[in-house]
This record gives structure tokens, C-alpha cells and sequence, in this order.
């Protein structure tokens, strides 16, 4: 494998490119609130379908991080009249797949079955998310398996080190502190009790998005999903919470010690928006040049230039609230400074210069032609499309202007988004390593910085 | 109680040219989405390289990024890219594959580039020795620093004594510090003969165009004499084999390895029911057993993968906290003699052939998966064309030929066992 792709990017280009158009769609609401998007599409003989709740980590009680996801996955583990066992069975006697989780802003069962058992998997469905049983046996196994899923994520430092990073990242009582995954506290203090209680005021009619899209008739097809999504109770609308825009007073720097470890895992943030922000569109175009593909910045000096990794990129988060804008690539321990430096002259060099007409429109081409492969071949992909918008109160334009909006960036105006973004105080480090090795010199990042032990508890760092 | 799924007869339509240099093209037309796959397989990985030299055609993977002769140094990324593309790679044990993604507007651009480096790679050894600092840190990310990655190399190195299987795909340390410039020279005369490479081209296009291009482009560089065949057999294995890791972990692995034959044994087809029957799915038997019902491991994982020489049927388990691996073996153990010892129950063997078959489907949901279904079948298979027979090979399989392969490969002297035991001090070297 060459390089991986950095999460989240869309990319690539069509020089005189029609706008592409999100494919025809319904959009209906059942009485009992719940949203109804049906995209039927004849390519191959499947279909997807998405049940999204809205609430996700946002929606999870202080202390209780990762209920979200541990009640999905328990909604499948015992449903109506079948058992765990069960479901498992006849789904794949199906030969349908499910998964089943959380993120920072909804919980979501992802079904793909065949067109012609329709019937038989929607009534599996309509069962988990309506009937779930919660046995007290498959709680407990649950709750064992995430503790010992958090043990494993410690022992690969490539994995823990996002999770790290929001522990830095983002302060006390903010939803993406944990960003709906479990740790070794939060599983010791979940019970069954607590999960039915999640469940009862989450998993209602108003929060629920349901879609599909693939080979089925739209009417026959709506009967079933309409007698699936109904049998949920209204129940009461999650109002998500607010949360400003993030600000740092001084730079901070979290080194996790992994004595063993090889390699230095560094993440650097600053700031970012929202998915909704008025600012996306030429974030994109800034991410992608930046570190969000393999020519970025960030990648060609890290990687290309000067051989000090396998990948450099760039994240930027798009949820409900403000998230980051990060740096994120790996270094041998020895290194470790040399990398870092560069990374952080790379992003000097980017606020000072900015981005010239030419990259601009490389960007922009980068962006439309990967577009349709990334976001619009698949059902899974529309059904991924299409409850987003729903999901940020966003519509078909969205999409359908997408090229548009891309077409009417300025160099002039890019660069200004740029500098309202982009940043170089105030940054906020996270490495993962063997901290013996390099504590001393990357001291020099942040007068504040705490080292903490990969076995203590927890992903999130005292206060500093 | 649901029947059989059947599937279509033809399952994907293919216009099929071999140039005058030996090259085979293989085109697939798909108009959902304004863009093209398009894979170079060239019929060259680790199975091809000898001790000193391992890991060669995984550093060449990244070598054809560096420049040819018209598209000089980083080109390659910057006018595809530009172009609105992107590009990866892998390599195995038996090819290594490049795959390009682009909108239909950069087709010609596409030909042009890849011909130019299939011809005409350059070699800056100053751009040699960056990019195995890029790979030495891509060994250290998925093997030093990886639990799974370090006891995955010890147990093919242990379950191979002769076949080249044995090494690591990336390389050991201390070759990819190693291999010379003339190393790379003969590598690349070796791997990337027209006649050694299926080129495949998926979704909007027509097989006219493709072909004028393929004509313009890729029929003038010249055939070369392909990599020597691979000689060495690996002899039976006379008894079970186990390796040992000791390195700081939370949690212990387990992994397993049965010698099995190539993608073109007959049984190939009962391996992969078999693989469903044990691993596939929350419903196979040892999720049911290992995960859920003795919660001894948190996954199961492993089965078979096509490939050119005699392969393995591997097994990967992450041990929950608090128990040992030879509680999982003796587990295994159980399920593997019951494969043997009693027929699968039909509705269980159905059930099996139903995920198999869907699973076919959801390869053809993009041009990239058909791509790659396509040029797979065609090397390892013998044709493409195999794949519309797929799902009547899979129907074929019966419950008697279930127990007759398990009796065959399950065997304790056909095994190797590497476990990984975590500790809580060790010395590792940076």
C-alpha cells in the first residue's frame, strides 16, 4: 500500500465538469416523526439501508462515554422473539451484513442484504430497533469485550493516538472528549439499567432517520420501511447541546510513554468549524493542499522529500460542533524533533505564502474527480449522503451545487479563509512514544505539557 | 425456511485483447459514474525475490512513483492528481498491483504515464535512499509496532522451510538497508515485461477507445523474457511446528497456519466454504463458540486467499484478558476434528454458499472492485471468464467434500502455531 488516505476527504477533478447531481429521491415524515428517505437505484441486485438516531456521543450522559455505540451493538444482541444467536444466524443465512455504532453525533445500524429478501431482513431490522431485549448475559459480554477492545487500541499506538488526541483536544464536559467510545472507567460504570434507560429516551420516532437506497420498488419497499420506522413511539426530539468555538490560551503537548514503542504517533491540532460552516467549501480545498492528498504539503516533505515517514497528512473535522484542524504523520523515535519541525515549517510556510492560482485549481479537480467514486457510485455511499444532510439540516443542494461552489473560490479568497483558520499559536500536541527518549527535546513545543503512562486509565489527561 | 439464492448466469461482461507484446487487456464498460479503474497487474511479488533481496518488489511498488523518463520525478502524483485521479498500490507474495482512480476526461493521460514507466523508470539514487527511510518506517509502523505484524512474520517464516513464502512481503530490516542499485535494475527487467502484466480498465468508456490507446501506448514497449519460474517445492510438513513472541502487550495473540493447495486445486472452492463455515460471519462456528459462547478471544479472524503456489489456511485470534492461548487452541482443535468427523447440516452449508454468493455481489458494487475481480481472476484463476462460473463451483461443493478436505488439511502435523505471550519488560531496540 502506497499511502493511507487521510479520513474524511473527498478528491479529484474534471476540468470542464458538469456539476453532478444527487441521484432522484423521496423524502416523507411518519406520524410518528420519524424521516423517511428512499432512493431506489437499479445497479447491482442489493440494498442498502441506514437506521440513523440522532444523539451519538452528544447524547451520552457525563461518565457514561460510549453507551451510544455498547446500546447499538446490544439493540442486535437479542431482539422480539430471537435471540443474539439468532439474529446472527438468520441474517447471514441471508447473506446480509450488519454493523452496528455510534459517532459524535448519531448512533447507526448499517443493513446490506439482497433485493430479493427484503421482507424477511426489514422485519429482522424493524425488530432491533424496536424490540430490543437487552439479556443481561450479552450486556455483560459486551461490557467485557469493550474493556478488553480498549486494552488492545493501547497496545497499537497508530490506533490510540486520535483518541489521545481528543483527550487533549477537547476540554472537560465537551461531547467529543470521548467521542462515544468506551474506556476502562466508563465500561466498570455502565449497567444494563442505565443502557435501557439510554435506549427508552433515544431510540424514538423523532430522532430516527431511516434510508435506503438500491434495487427495490419504491412502493412495496416503502411499505416496509414505513411499518419498520413506525413501530418506534414518537418519544421527545434530542435537543444536541451547544458548545462554542474552541480557543487555546497556550500551547499544550501530551506525550503518552510507550516504552517500547519504536516510533513517535504525533498529532498537532488548532481549531476547526463545523459542518455547516460557511468556510467548508474552501477548507476542503486548504485540507487537500495542505495534507489531504498524496502531493499535500505535508506529505511531499515529510514523506517525499525527506524519507522521515510512510504518511504526513491533515484531518479536518466536519461534525454538528467546531472540531479540528490536525496534523498527523509518525517518525522512528530518534526522529522525532526532526519531523515535528518540519511539519510545523510546512504550516509556517502555508500561512506565510498561501496557495497560488495553480493549486488552486489542481485542488478543485482533485476534489470533483475523486467526488462521484467517493460519495455517489455505491448505495451505501447515497445512504451515508443522504442522512447526513438530513441529519445537519442540509438539503439535495448540498450536492447538487457542490461543483459550484467549488468554481466560485477565489485565490484571494481562499487565502483569507486560510488565515482565518489556519493557524500557528496556540497549537495543541499529542505523541505517543517512548517518552524516556524524547522528552527533553520536545519540551521545546509547550512550557505546558504533562507525560502521562499508556496504562493509566483512560484516554483524557488531567486538566493542564 | 428461505431457499437458495440464485444468481445471474453472467455476472460481468468483458472485451478481451491481448497486444502484440504479449500484454492481455481486459476492458469492462460501466457508465454510473464519470470515471475509470484502471489495474496493472504484473505478475511479480516476494515469491520472486531470494534471501539479501527480500522485500525488493514491495520497495519497486513505491520506486514506480519516482520518476521516468517523460514524467520526471513526483510527475506522476502531480499530473494525475492535477487531473483529478489517485493512485495506489500493493504487492503480495505473488503480484504487484498498481491501481489508478480518474475521471474519464484523463483516460489518455493515464496510458501515457503508465506506458512511460513501464518503459522508462529512472533511478536517482538519491531518491532511492529516501524511500527506504519511507519504507523502513512503513516496516516499523506495520510490524515493529504492531502486535499483530511481528507474530504474522514469525508464523510464515516458521510454517515455510524452503518456498519464498517465508519472508515477509515488506522486506527484513536489514535487506531493505541493503539492496543495491543493480538489485533494482534486474528487478525491474524481471517484473515489468509487457507479457507479465494483465492491465485491466473498469467503468465509462468503450472498449474502441481503450483499445486505440492501449495500441498507442502500451503495445510499442517491447516483450522481455518474464521472472524465472519459482522452483522450489515446499516440502510436506513432517509434524506440527510452534514459535513463540515475547514482547510488552495488554492482551496475547494466536495465530495459525495449514498448508493448503494453490488457486488452482480442484478443492479450492470447498476451502472457501469451509472458511465461511468457520470464520464467516457472527454465525460461523468459531465466532459462536470462541466469541460468544466461551468468550475466549475478542475476534476471529484468517481463511484462505488465492495464490500462485501452495498457500495456507490461517487462523488469527486476539486471546481476551485473563486467558491463555492453549485454551483457544484446544477449542479450535474440537472444531476442526467435528468439520472432519460429521457433516456439515444442510442448512448450515446453504447458509455458507448464500454468504459466499452475496459476498461475490458486493465485489461488483464498484469499478474499482470489478477491476480487481477481474485481473484476480484472471492470474490466479487462469481467466476471468472464471468468474461467472464462481457461483456454480461454490453450488457444487457438498457436505462429504467439506469433511473429506477438513480430514485432509486439519491435521495436527500440518500446522504451525505461533502465540504471542505479552510481558511486561523487555528491552526493544529503537
Amino acid at each position: 500500500m502506497k499511502l493511507l488516505l487521510p479520513l474524511l476527504l473527498m478528491s479529484a477533478f474534471l476540468p470542464m465538469s458538469a456539476q453532478v447531481r444527487l441521484p432522484e429521491f423521496t423524502r416523507e415524515q411518519l406520524p410518528n416523526g420519524a424521516v423517511l428517505l428512499l432512493l431506489p437505484r437499479h445497479d447491482v441486485p442489493l440494498v442498502s439501508v441506514r437506521a440513523v438516531f440522532r444523539g451519538g456521543a452528544e447524547s451520552e450522559p457525563p461518565g457514561y462515554n460510549g453507551i451510544a455505540a455498547i446500546t447499538a451493538e446490544l439493540m442486535r444482541r437479542g431482539a422480539g422473539k430471537r435471540s443474539a444467536a439468532q439474529i446472527d444466524n438468520d441474517l447471514d443465512f441471508l447473506g446480509a451484513e450488519l454493523s452496528a455504532g455510534a459517532n459524535r453525533q448519531s448512533a447507526y445500524f448499517a443493513l446490506e442484504f439482497l433485493s430479493r429478501t427484503a421482507p424477511e431482513a426489514m422485519a429482522i431490522l424493524g425488530d432491533i430497533l424496536a424490540a430490543p431485549t437487552f439479556p443481561e448475559e450479552e450486556v455483560r459480554k459486551v461490557l467485557a469485550q469493550a474493556a478488553d477492545r480498549v486494552r488492545a487500541a493501547k497496545d497499537n499506538p497508530g490506533m490510540a493516538v486520535g483518541r489521545y488526541f481528543q483527550g487533549l483536544f477537547y476540554p472537560a464536559g465537551h461531547p467529543y472528549r470521548h467521542s462515544g467510545a468506551a474506556d476502562e472507567i466508563s465500561v466498570a460504570r455502565i449497567s444494563r439499567e442505565e443502557i435501557v434507560k439510554y435506549y427508552r429516551r433515544m431510540a424514538c420516532g423523532k430522532n430516527l432517520i431511516l434510508v435506503a437506497a438500491g434495487d427495490f420498488d419504491p412502493a412495496s419497499f416503502a411499505a416496509l420501511a414505513r411499518r419498520t420506522a413506525s413501530a418506534l413511539p414518537a418519544g421527545e426530539a434530542f435537543q444536541p447541546p451547544q458548545a462554542g468555538q474552541l480557543r487555546f490560551e497556550r500551547p499544550r503537548l501530551l506525550l503518552v510513554d510507550k516504552p517500547d514503542a519504536t516510533q513517535t504517533y504525533f498529532r498537532i491540532g488548532m481549531p476547526g468549524i463545523h459542518r455547516r460552516h460557511p468556510d467548508r467549501i474552501s477548507l476542503l480545498v486548504a485540507n487537500t493542499l495542505f495534507g489531504g492528498r498524496f502531493t499535500s504539503l505535508l506529505n511531499d516533505a515529510l514523506r517525499v522529500n525527506a524519507g522521515l515517514t510512510y504518511g504526513a497528512n491533515s484531518i479536518l473535522e466536519l461534525d454538528r460542533l467546531p472540531g479540528a484542524i490536525a496534523i498527523n504523520s509518525y517518525t522512528p523515535t530518534a526522529t522525532t524533533v526532526q519531523a515535528i519541525d518540519l511539519a510545523l515549517e510546512v504550516l509556517q510556510r502555508f500561512l506565510r505564502t498561501g496557495v497560488s492560482a495553480e493549486q488552486l485549481d489542481s485542488a478543485r479537480a482533485y476534489i470533483k474527480g475523486n467526488f462521484p467514486t467517493e460519495r455517489l457510485e455505491t448505495s451505501d455511499q447515497l445512504c451515508n449522503v443522504l442522512a447526513d444532510l438530513e441529519l445537519f439540516g442540509l438539503d439535495r443542494s448540498d450536492i447538487d451545487t457542490f461543483f459550484q461552489q467549488l468554481d466560485s473560490l477565489t485565490v484571494e479568497s481562499l487565502n483569507a479563509a486560510i488565515r482565518r483558520h489556519f493557524t500557528e499559536s496556540n497549537l495543541q500536541f499529542c505523541l505517543v512514544g517512548n517518552a524516556s527518549a524524547i522528552e527533553k527535546e520536545v519540551s521545546k513545543y509547550a512550557p505546558a505539557m504533562k507525560v502521562i503512562p499508556v496504562k493509566s486509565e483512560g484516554f483524557a489527561p488531567p486538566e493542564f | 425456511m428461505i431457499s437458495a439464492l440464485a444468481m445471474q448466469a453472467q455476472m460481468i461482461r468483458v472485451s478481451e485483447h491481448t497486444l502484440s507484446n504479449g500484454m492481455k487487456i481486459l476492458i469492462h464498460e460501466d457508465h454510473d459514474v464519470p470515471n475509470v479503474a484502471f489495474y496493472l497487474f504484473f505478475k511479480v511479488g516476494s515469491r520472486n525475490e531470494r534471501p539479501g533481496v527480500t522485500g525488493i518488489s514491495h520497495f519497486f511498488e513505491h520506486m514506480m512513483f519516482n520518476g521516468a523518463k517523460k514524467y520526471g520525478p513526483k510527475q506522476f502524483d502531480i499530473q494525475m492528481e492535477k487531473a483529478g485521479g489517485r493512485n495506489n498500490a500493493y504487492t503480495s507474495r505473488d503480484v504487484t498491483v498498481y491501481t489508478d482512480f480518474f475521471p474519464r476526461t484523463a483516460l489518455e493521460l493515464m496510458f501515457d504515464m503508465e506506458a512511460d514507466r513501464i518503459r522508462d523508470l529512472s533511478f536517482d539514487p538519491k531518491i532511492v535512499e529516501s524511500e527506504r527511510g519511507v519504507v523502513s518506517s512503513e516496516r516499523r509502523n506495520s510490524v515493529d509496532n504492531s502486535p499483530f505484524g511481528t507474530l504474522f512474520e514469525q508464523l510464515n517464516a516458521t510454517a515455510y522451510i524452503a518456498h519464498p513464502y517465508q519472508w515477509p512481503v515488506i522486506g527484513w530490516a536489514s535487506d531493505i538497508q541493503s539492496w543495491t542499485m543493480d538489485d533494482l535494475k534486474a528487478h525491474y527487467r524481471m517484473g515489468y515485461a509487457p507479457n507479465n502484466c494483465v492491465a485491466v480498465v473498469s467503468g465509462d468508456v468503450t472498449p474502441a477507445e481503450v483499445l486505440a490507446l492501449a495500441k498507442k501506448y502500451l503495445e510499442p514497449i517491447p516483450s522481455q523474457d518474464p521472472p524465472p519460474p519459482v522452483r522450489t517445492v515446499e516440502p510436506p510438513q513432517l509434524g506440527e511446528r510452534r514459535v513463540e513472541v515475547r514482547r510488552p502487550a495488554n492482551l496475547p495473540l494466536l495465530m495459525l497456519s495449514y498448508h493448503i493447495g494453490s488457486a488452482r486445486d480442484p478443492d479450492f472452492p470447498v476451502y472457501e466454504v469451509i472458511e465461511t463455515i468457520l470464520t464467516g460471519g457472527r454465525s460461523s462456528r468459531l465466532h459462536q463458540r470462541l466469541v460468544e459462547k466461551e468468550q475466549l478471544v475478542l475476534n476471529v479472524g484468517g481463511g484462505v486467499r488465492p495464490s500462485l503456489d501452495p498457500g495456507q489456511f490461517l487462523f488469527n485470534f486476539q486471546v481476551r484478558s485473563g486467558r491463555q492461548p492453549g485454551e483457544v487452541e484446544k477449542a479450535l482443535y474440537e472444531e476442526l476434528d467435528r468439520l472432519a468427523r460429521e457433516p456439515v447440516p444442510a442448512e448450515e452449508l446453504q447458509k455458507a454458499k448464500n454468504q459466499i454468493l452475496a459476498g461475490f455481489y458486493r465485489q461488483l458494487k464498484t469499478i474499482a472492485g470489478k477491476a480487481n475481480l477481474l485481473g484476480t481472476y484472471e492470474v490466479f484463476y487462469g481467466s476471468w471468464n472464471q468468474i461467472n462460473e464462481a457461483p456454480a463451483r461454490i453450488e457444487k461443493v457438498t457436505a462429504a467434500d467439506v469433511q473429506r478436505v477438513a480430514a485432509k488439511i486439519f491435521p495436527s502435523r500440518n500446522r504451525t502455531v505461533a502465540t504471542l505471550i505479552p510481558e511486561q519488560r523487555a528491552e526493544v531496540k529503537p
